[in-house]
């Protein structure tokens, strides 16, 4: 299977779920900043969850099916549109060749992870396909898409893809009825994003952390894959003095010198040296990667015991979703 | 609320570390709060003990000048029948206190000594005039201080393959540049206020620019991406620009090291 890009959009690269293996040679973890829609995308469509797929920033992509296509997205910020057929998400899509898809914008959210049966078959490099675009290598010859570029899918497929390939394939556009469920692992309230203390916590007055968990911060139209700034109430230091650089991670809200937050996000650097003030749930990280520029969340404390039992259950819950999705095929 | 909650104590005596909640995926232990060498050799031993006796889900530990962060993947953590506690920091710090048992691997932690060709001033180092100028001493004197002393690699951070170094003779510190470049090219040798180092990778950067060296200190197609690593000594080699530009040509970097 084969796509050409014909408008690239914004900022569009080919993510998996992370380059793990070399953080302490200075690499970034990079992957998709919404990993949980990008996972989805590739459970929607029997693939492993960590194939490639390509992140989109907002809307303005278009893309041809060069040959016939399995595809499923998921995320947020556009949904994607092929003639007068808007395709719908989280569900496995078949295109005949020769379709044009474009991304059409829509309110709430900004990424969205397009997932092609088999995954996008670029070089594993050091471990991971993702894009690091601070150095220049892996995705697509280490940069964001371009006109022309001309993605191939991996010829190995599992046997749920071709199970669905099988039931949807023919002339024209065809969907599953059946979707994943993404909604379902959504928080009710998508503007509170649960955070854990982290180890500076207490260099900080009571004053400003009361701030911190109770009012809103707005995203800075500064931000981008390696963080997010907010604007919102300063953080006052209790506690002076500089703290010797130790690896961070995304999810990370450091405070800078003049009181501001930065939350890390995927593309961060391996270590920091700004006092953190709280690090951000797992389970709600997607939450932050979905914000527009001035949109406001809350940040709202739980444990590290919470956040960590969060996490299991989350990974419990999209384990049991690609069971069922593979369990139709049986 | 604290954010002290989480943390444990291990080791004893000079031995002692604390370990504290870094993500999910991830904890940090903590070895005082001193840039020295007699922690940054405990900071290597627990890496090497770490990567000599991996545990169930591990996939890497980040040393920094005080910290080992070790990050890892929480499911299997705690589904593993080998590590007990009922959360993973209690199984982390039980693991951490497992590689004290005199039966674990006990790895070899010497540092290798890497010798980085420089080839001073001129179009490699535009601001080696301005540094002696600041420092009032020679050109001369400049690349000869900078290039008798010894250099300790005490972590890797910032970009892939960029060495924190310690050791640079004072009498060498400078402040950044007012403007910062917007790019400085791929083994440009700078200080920074009291450090110095070498950019592995095409950058923006505001360090006092004073050399270059035509080795790559990263390399995505190696197994071994970042040349240096926490631990490393370096030493730096004054060349030519002929010598340079015969680097370039013949890529022997064996004639070096």
């Amino acid at each position: 299977m084969r796509l050409r890009i014909i408008k690239p959009g914004l900022l569009s690269t080919v993510q998996d779920t992370g380059r793990r293996l070399y953080l302490s040679h200075g690499v970034p973890l990079s992957g998709a900043m919404d990993t949980l829609s990008a996972r989805l995308a590739n459970i929607a469509l029997g693939n492993n969850e960590d194939d490639a797929v390509i992140e989109f920033t907002y809307a303005g992509a278009l893309f041809i099916a060069e040959t016939s296509m399995l595809i499923a997205y998921a995320g947020g910020g556009m949904a994607l549109v092929a003639g007068d057929t808007t395709l719908p998400a989280n569900r496995p899509v078949y295109l005949s060749a020769g379709t044009q898809v474009q991304c059409i914008s829509r309110p709430q959210g900004c990424r969205t992870y397009l997932a092609v049966a088999g995954g996008f078959n670029v070089p594993v490099i050091l471990g991971s396909r993702s894009t690091c675009i601070t150095a220049g290598f892996g995705g697509l010859q280490g940069r964001a898409l371009q006109k022309g570029d001309v993605l191939d899918s991996g010829a190995e497929i599992t046997f749920t893809t071709r199970s669905i390939l099988n039931s949807l394939q023919g002339s024209t556009i065809s969907f599953t009825g059946w979707s994943v469920a993404a909604h379902l692992l959504q928080p009710a309230d998508t503007s509170r994003v649960r955070v854990v203390p982290a180890h500076e916590f207490n260099w900080f007055d009571s004053r400003s952390v009361i701030d911190f968990l109770t009012t809103p911060y707005t995203l800075n139209v500064s931000s981008n894959r390696m963080g997010c700034n907010f604007d919102g109430a300063t953080i006052e230091r209790l506690i002076p003095g500089e703290m010797l650089s130790t690896a961070v991670a995304p999810g990370t809200i450091q405070v800078t010198g003049n009181g501001r937050l930065v939350l890390l996000m995927t593309d961060c650097q391996t270590t920091g040296g700004y006092p953190r003030i709280a690090q951000v749930a797992a389970v709600d990280l997607h939450l932050c990667s979905q914000l527009n520029p001035d949109d406001s969340i809350y940040f709202k404390d739980i444990t590290a015991r919470e956040a960590q039992k969060l996490y299991i259950e989350l990974e419990q819950q999209l384990y049991k979703l690609a069971v069922t999705v593979k369990s139709r095929f049986y | 609320m604290s954010g002290d909650n989480f943390i444990h104590i291990g080791g004893q005596g000079k031995a002692a570390y604390t370990v504290y909640y870094l993500s999910e995926q991830a904890v940090t232990m903590q070895f005082g709060n001193d840039i020295n060498t007699g922690t940054l050799q405990r900071v290597k031993r627990y890496h090497a003990l770490i990567e000599a006796n991996p545990f169930p889900g591990f996939y890497a530990a980040v040393p920094a000048y005080a910290t080992l962060s070790i990050f890892y993947n929480p499911v299997e953590v705690m589904q593993s029948p080998e590590l007990s506690g009922a959360d993973c920091i209690n199984r982390l710090t039980a693991y951490l206190k497992s590689l004290d048992d005199v039966n674990v691997a006990e790895p070899s932690t010497c540092g290798t000594t890497v010798n980085i060709p420089v080839c001073y001033g001129g179009k490699f180092g535009p601001d080696l005039s301005e540094v002696a100028a600041v420092n009032g001493l020679s050109e001369q004197q400049v690349i000869q201080l900078h290039n008798e002393a010894v250099y300790t690699v005490y972590m890797i951070g910032f970009v892939p393959g960029f060495a924190y170094l310690g050791g640079m003779n004072s009498l060498l510190a400078t402040p950044r540049k007012q403007q910062p470049r917007v790019a400085v090219p791929a083994g440009a040798v700078g200080i920074g206020g009291n450090q110095t180092g070498v950019y592995p990778l095409a950058t923006p950067g505001g360090w006092q620019l004073i050399g270059q060296t035509p080795l790559q200190l990263f390399d995505a197609a190696s197994e071994q991406p970042s040349l240096l690593k926490a631990g490393d000594t370096v030493v730096f080699k004054p060349i030519s620009a002929d010598e340079f530009n015969n680097y370039l040509i013949t890529g022997n970097a064996a004639a070096y090291n």
